[in-house]
């Protein structure tokens, strides 16, 4: 019994130590951290939209209602450019070739698309991945928010179409569906 | 044993990778590129180092009974340490390891060093051991990440090698390639040995 | 002509059966959907027939000199695994993917393992399993026969959804005749049929593997497709006569005892309908034959005939 309590005391002392050890560094670095990632996503969100030079996110009400409608839906920013509101940046989820792809769209209040950034995806490298490039991001800058996006597999010939990635047309489609998606609640209920 | 003879083993004669055959797990799933390789073999490296430095020092307090536990919980504390201070310091890194800087946790290597070498050698000679073998690790999954990198993406450490022409095998940056490239660079290394032996 | 079959226990049948007249065999059966492949696809299928046979044997000459082992190439197993290869590649692949895919094939699959025998794969599917994962946008770049050689899909995967809704299907004759996009080897149902009917009348392959992985596929496509017609198309397009008759069967990758192959070749069909109809593939047929390489081991031991008067 008395061996159980000092064996126990010794564990305790160590993990007391570590506990401590670990609190302290973690005081240390939450900040950072915090930072880091808050500059990433803005980031992320000035390349969509870069009119606007800093970005809030919408009533917590306001998306919770909007997520109960559609669930694929997962942020929604206002983008301004100093006290006056030029867009928003609404961040999507939909099923792709291997996962959720998920997309962030910047819509202008023009009613134009100003960019698309693939933030989050488990596509095949090489495929699907390509998803991420910069070329098939493009295709989205300038269309209207009036027709909905197609994807085709030639040269897009009508201004609402997208050509899809070589032997990918089930990624493709996924970063559609949520530029769609982002379209439609833009239409629905932020365009007012 | 000597620091330096410790140090070299670590490197060479008892390679974690090549030789041990010990934390294959990040092994084969973190070496897609040779940025990814080197900053997973270093994450081990400084945890090793830590781990090895604090078990030495304890090894006279840390009872037999519980030694597993300990040793675990130091572990386990040095890894979230690193794992910190990546978020905050490296961010792209941290986000292209994910989930496998957690898992450095139940690397055996580590655990190995700490029972077979830390637990029984001077603070000293600890560091050089994790320092060694840390390194061995490091080589191993840089030489592995460089190989997939220039087969599969057709670059090492980011820059380009080729130009379009090349059209890299997508084949050696997924799992089958992992293992292809592993099989491949242990098979030649113990056929150089073999034939060392054979003329010595 | 050496080379004769090794026996490993008994009983020891005296027979004129070697390697090279095994292999010879199969390459008599596979010469109408060679020349039907070139008359199809014309130069291209010339070209990468040629590299991949001639890379085959290249690759077996220099590893089993460098290995000091016996060369062992007029056996012809290493040209038949290179031409079953070319059968596996698209008629507008690059010069180069035949190359790489036979030396994977022959120094990966087959030589490190062992050799001749040894190989726990089919060496011809494996390389073609790699050459998909590395260059998908190649090997499934699928062209029209004839000499304009206009991109196209294949059947299956128009019965997939993949192709878009404009694509129609080609009509059954030439379905079964071979006037398809697809795989060189992969086109014409008929030849390759007529091929296996020779290898079981020359015995070269016993009905069960390939006619319980083909009535396995009818059966589950009948039941789960759309019906009689979507059933014909799943049974003579794709891979699936080039897979039952020639590359399931392979000696060293399926299982010997009776009972054993007859599993082998329900499994196969089962994977491969699974690919195809809920799959991201449209087309399976490979996959469930290295799929079920992997088990063919299993299989034998637990399929062991029991031995005269044994008691478990």
């Amino acid at each position: 019994m008395r061996e159980v309590i000092k064996l126990g005391s010794i564990l305790l002392l160590i993990t007391a130590i570590a506990a401590s050890v670990l609190a302290f560094s973690n005081s240390m670095t939450e900040g950072v951290i915090k930072d880091v990632e808050a500059a990433a996503s803005n980031e992320a969100r000035k390349e969509v939209l870069p009119q606007a030079d800093n970005f809030n996110s919408i009533e917590e009400d306001k998306l919770s209602d909007i997520q109960q409608q559609n669930n694929k839906i997962l942020e929604v920013y206002e983008g301004f450019a100093g006290e006056e509101l030029v867009g928003y940046t609404i961040k999507t989820a939909t099923p792709g070739y291997g996962g959720n792809v998920e997309v962030i769209t910047g819509i202008s209040v023009e009613g134009k698309i100003t960019g698309i950034k693939v933030v989050k995806h488990q596509e095949t490298p090489g495929l699907g991945a390509n998803a991420t490039g910069t070329d098939f991001q493009a295709q989205y800058i300038g269309k209207p928010v009036e027709k909905e996006v197609v994807v085709v597999k030639t040269a897009p010939t009508e201004d609402n179409e997208i050509q899809a990635l070589t032997g990918a047309t089930i990624s493709s489609k996924a970063v559609t569906n949520g530029v769609n998606i982002a379209r439609e609640l833009f239409n629905s209920m932020l365009s007012k | 044993m000597s620091l330096l003879k410790t140090f070299k083993n670590g490197i060479i004669n008892e390679n974690p990778v090549f030789v041990q055959l010990l934390g294959m797990c990040p092994t084969l799933a973190v070496t897609t590129t040779a940025t990814d390789g080197m900053g997973m073999g270093l994450a081990t490296t400084s945890v090793l180092i830590g781990s090895n430095l604090v078990i030495s020092l304890l090894r006279k307090v840390i009872p037999d009974k519980i030694r597993i536990p300990a040793f675990v919980v130091i572990i386990a504390s040095f890894v979230t340490l690193i794992d910190m201070f990546m978020h905050a310091y490296a961010i792209s890194l941290y986000n292209s390891l994910g989930l496998f800087i957690p898992l450095i946790v139940v690397n055996c290597l580590i655990l190995g060093r700490a029972e077979s070498f830390a637990s029984k050698n001077k603070p000293v000679q600890s560091i050089f051991d994790g320092l060694g073998m840390g390194l061995g690790f490091t080589l191993a999954l840089t030489i592995l990440g460089i190989v997939r990198e220039v087969l599969g993406v057709g670059s090492v450490f980011g820059i380009q090698l080729f130009g379009a022409a090349f059209k890299p095998a997508i084949v050696m940056i997924l799992p089958p390639g992992a293992f292809l490239a592993l099989g491949v660079l242990i098979g030649t290394l113990n056929w150089f040995k073999n034939k060392k032996a054979k003329n010595a | 002509m050496e080379n004769k079959l090794l026996a490993s226990s008994s009983p020891h049948l005296r027979s004129d059966e070697t390697i090279s007249r095994v292999m010879l065999d199969v390459l008599i059966a596979l010469l109408p959907a060679t020349l039907a492949s070139v008359y199809f696809f014309r130069f291209n299928a010339i070209k990468l027939i040629v590299l991949a046979v001639a890379s085959a044997i290249v690759a077996e000459i220099i590893c089993q000199k460098a290995m000091k082992r016996p060369v062992t190439v007029k056996d012809l197993s290493a040209v038949v695994t290179g031409l079953l290869l070319a059968f596996n590649i698209p008629a507008s692949a690059p010069w180069w993917i035949p190359v790489i895919g036979s030396a994977f094939a022959i120094v990966v699959v087959k030589q490190l393992f062992g050799g001749l025998g040894h190989n726990f794969m089919n060496p011809a599917l494996a390389a073609r399993a790699m050459l998909l994962a590395s260059w998908p946008v190649i090997m499934t770049n699928w062209v029209s026969p004839g000499a304009d050689a206009v991109s196209t899909a294949t059947p299956l995967a128009i019965m997939a959804g993949d192709a878009g809704s404009d694509a129609i299907l080609p009509s059954l004759t030439d379905v079964f005749f071979g006037n398809i996009g697809g795989c060189l080897g992969e086109t014409s149902a008929a030849l390759l049929i007529l091929g296996g009917i020779y290898l079981l009348y020359r015995r070269v392959i016993n009905w069960r593997i390939p006619f319980m992985y083909i009535g396995t596929v009818a059966v589950l496509t009948l039941v789960f497709g759309l019906g009689f017609t979507d059933m014909t198309y799943h049974l003579f397009t794709g891979g699936l006569m080039l897979g039952a008759f020639y590359m399931a069967t392979d000696y060293s990758s399926s299982p010997v005892t009776p009972l054993g192959q007859i599993i082998f070749g329900v499994g196969c069909g089962i994977i491969t309908v699974a690919i195809r109809l809920k799959g991201g593939y449209p087309e399976g047929v490979s996959y469930s034959i290295i799929l079920m390489n992997l088990v063919a081991p299993l299989l034998d031991k637990y399929t062991r005939p029991k031995v005269f008067g044994e008691v478990k």
